[in-house]
């Protein structure tokens, strides 16, 4: 078992005895080697399930909304895309800091599974490790060693922020950030700006097309805090229930719009569409636009200010014609 | 029902501020400055008013050309209101460019009390332009 498993165990473990938390946010192996979920352990005997591997991606800070509400503070151990959710958090009130004991993971990344299926044959697969810079893929007859480095999520190859932002302790060393990151963050970005006009919306409405509306973008993403969802009201009734394109696109933009200035680009919300939806494309072209016209913004880092889009200067430009 | 470009005519939805564009709208008609029937006024507070949820709906229940009008910066009755609308419907703007709007479709302006003329030339080139377009289908209501 890996030494960060370990860690993790150990951390929780102590801090459950000594009862500085009464519940701890982390990550535990279920039935196959690709599921890695949120665990919440609230007994240092418990502590043992947790594990730390390359699919421990999930971001477990959403849930310290509703742990925070029966627990006085709660331990929860964060990535660097998770961490700079709780800044989230705590920009938005929905957090204070004294309820939560967070520890840092620096992280080199996580794999993703359908780069592993598509190189080893995915019923053979028994287990997948870390070890160092490298995955050990345990297989049922053998075993391989592959760089991590090709096999990490889209979101982690334009990871800006590896190491957590907000920590009361870190388990092990900061890692570095990853070469030329700078360069691909706009890259899709900006292809699809390229494009015509019509081109765009038929790309748009046939991405749109596939989206079921399971919510799940907005339910697991920590910018979408809200106590009551405007998707959710009945009255008045913002959202058509039918499966209608124009309703999609209704959800879509003004999804994306709700957290501009407040997405701080985990990319969650884009792993876990079941659709595919390439929704970082819209995330990040409202990051291009508000760099663009306000001055270069990082929403995530710095609890202690305003999003963008909730303040304002007296000589902002503007992007229509203000003759 | 299909509509042919020659007997199309748009159906502009326009958000005027109270204070501002919605005085303009009055002094284009006192002094008589003609602008196209197409438009539908919709009187807000403020253009900080203005969900961007309106825009979308708007577009989806039919407008052809939506425009958000409110006082210039510095003349706000609620003191920032559109300073705050004029960074919301920068990014607005440019998202939905984005996503293959016809820019034309979707403008802000400024328009004083004192501005019916202006009014009245703004909701004439807006008239035009959609006009030109032709009828919105994107984001439309297939019910």
């Amino acid at each position: 078992m890996s030494t960060a498993s370990e860690k993790l165990r150990a951390s929780a473990a102590e801090a459950l005895a000594c009862g500085r938390v009464s519940l701890v946010l982390g990550w535990r192996k279920k039935d196959f080697w690709w599921q890695s979920p949120v665990a919440f352990v609230e007994a240092a005997a418990e502590a043992e399930q947790l594990s730390f591997d390359p699919f421990s991606v999930y971001n477990p800070v959403k849930y310290l909304l509703e742990a925070t509400e029966c627990h006085e503070k709660v331990g929860v151990f964060v990535k660097g895309c998770d961490s700079r959710g709780i800044n989230r958090l705590l920009q938005d009130k929905r957090l204070e800091r004294e309820q939560v004991l967070i520890f840092g993971l620096p992280c080199s990344g996580k794999a993703d599974p359908a780069k592993i299926r598509a190189v080893f044959p995915a019923q053979k697969i028994r287990e997948v490790a870390q070890e160092g810079e490298e995955l050990l893929v345990r297989l049922t007859d053998g075993q391989e060693r592959v760089a991590a480095a090709d096999f990490l999520l889209e979101k982690c190859l334009t990871c800006r922020h590896p190491n957590p932002v907000v920590f009361d302790e870190l388990l092990w060393e900061p890692v570095p950030v990853r070469a030329g990151v700078d360069v691909s963050r706009f890259a899709r970005v900006n292809s699809v700006a390229q494009k015509e006009i019509l081109e765009r919306y038929t790309y748009w409405a046939r991405q749109f097309d596939r989206c079921i509306r399971c919510f799940a973008c907005r339910n697991t993403c920590p910018a979408c805090n809200c106590r009551s969802c405007i998707f959710d009201q009945a009255e008045p009734r913002w959202l058509g229930k039918a499966s209608d394109l124009a309703d999609t696109m209704n959800y879509q933009i003004i999804r994306a719009f709700h957290v501009a200035g407040r997405c701080f680009e985990c990319g969650e919300c884009e792993r876990i569409c079941p659709a595919g939806i390439p929704l970082q494309e819209m995330n990040r072209r409202l990051i291009m636009d508000i760099d663009k016209y306000f001055g270069p913004y990082e929403a995530g880092l710095d609890a202690g200010d305003s999003p963008p889009l909730g303040t304002y200067r007296g000589e902002d430009p503007a992007g229509f014609d203000e003759s | 029902m299909p509509v042919t470009r020659e007997g199309f005519e748009p159906l502009i939805v326009a958000f005027c501020c109270n204070w501002c564009s919605y005085a303009g709208a009055d002094l284009a008609g006192t002094s008589r400055q003609p602008y196209p029937s197409n438009v539908r006024v919709i009187r807000v507070p403020c253009s900080g008013r203005v969900n961007p949820s309106f825009i979308i709906r708007a577009f989806q229940r039919g407008a052809d050309g939506v425009l958000v009008a409110g006082c210039h910066p510095g003349d706000c009755h609620y003191h920032s209101g559109n300073y705050h609308a004029r960074r919301r419907f920068t990014i607005l703007k440019q998202l939905l460019e984005y996503l293959g709007i016809e820019p034309e479709r979707f403008q802000v302006r400024w328009i004083s009390g004192s501005e019916g003329a202006k009014f009245s030339a703004v909701m004439n080139e807006l008239t035009e332009n959609v006009r030109k377009l032709g009828q919105n289908r994107k984001l439309r209501d297939a019910r």
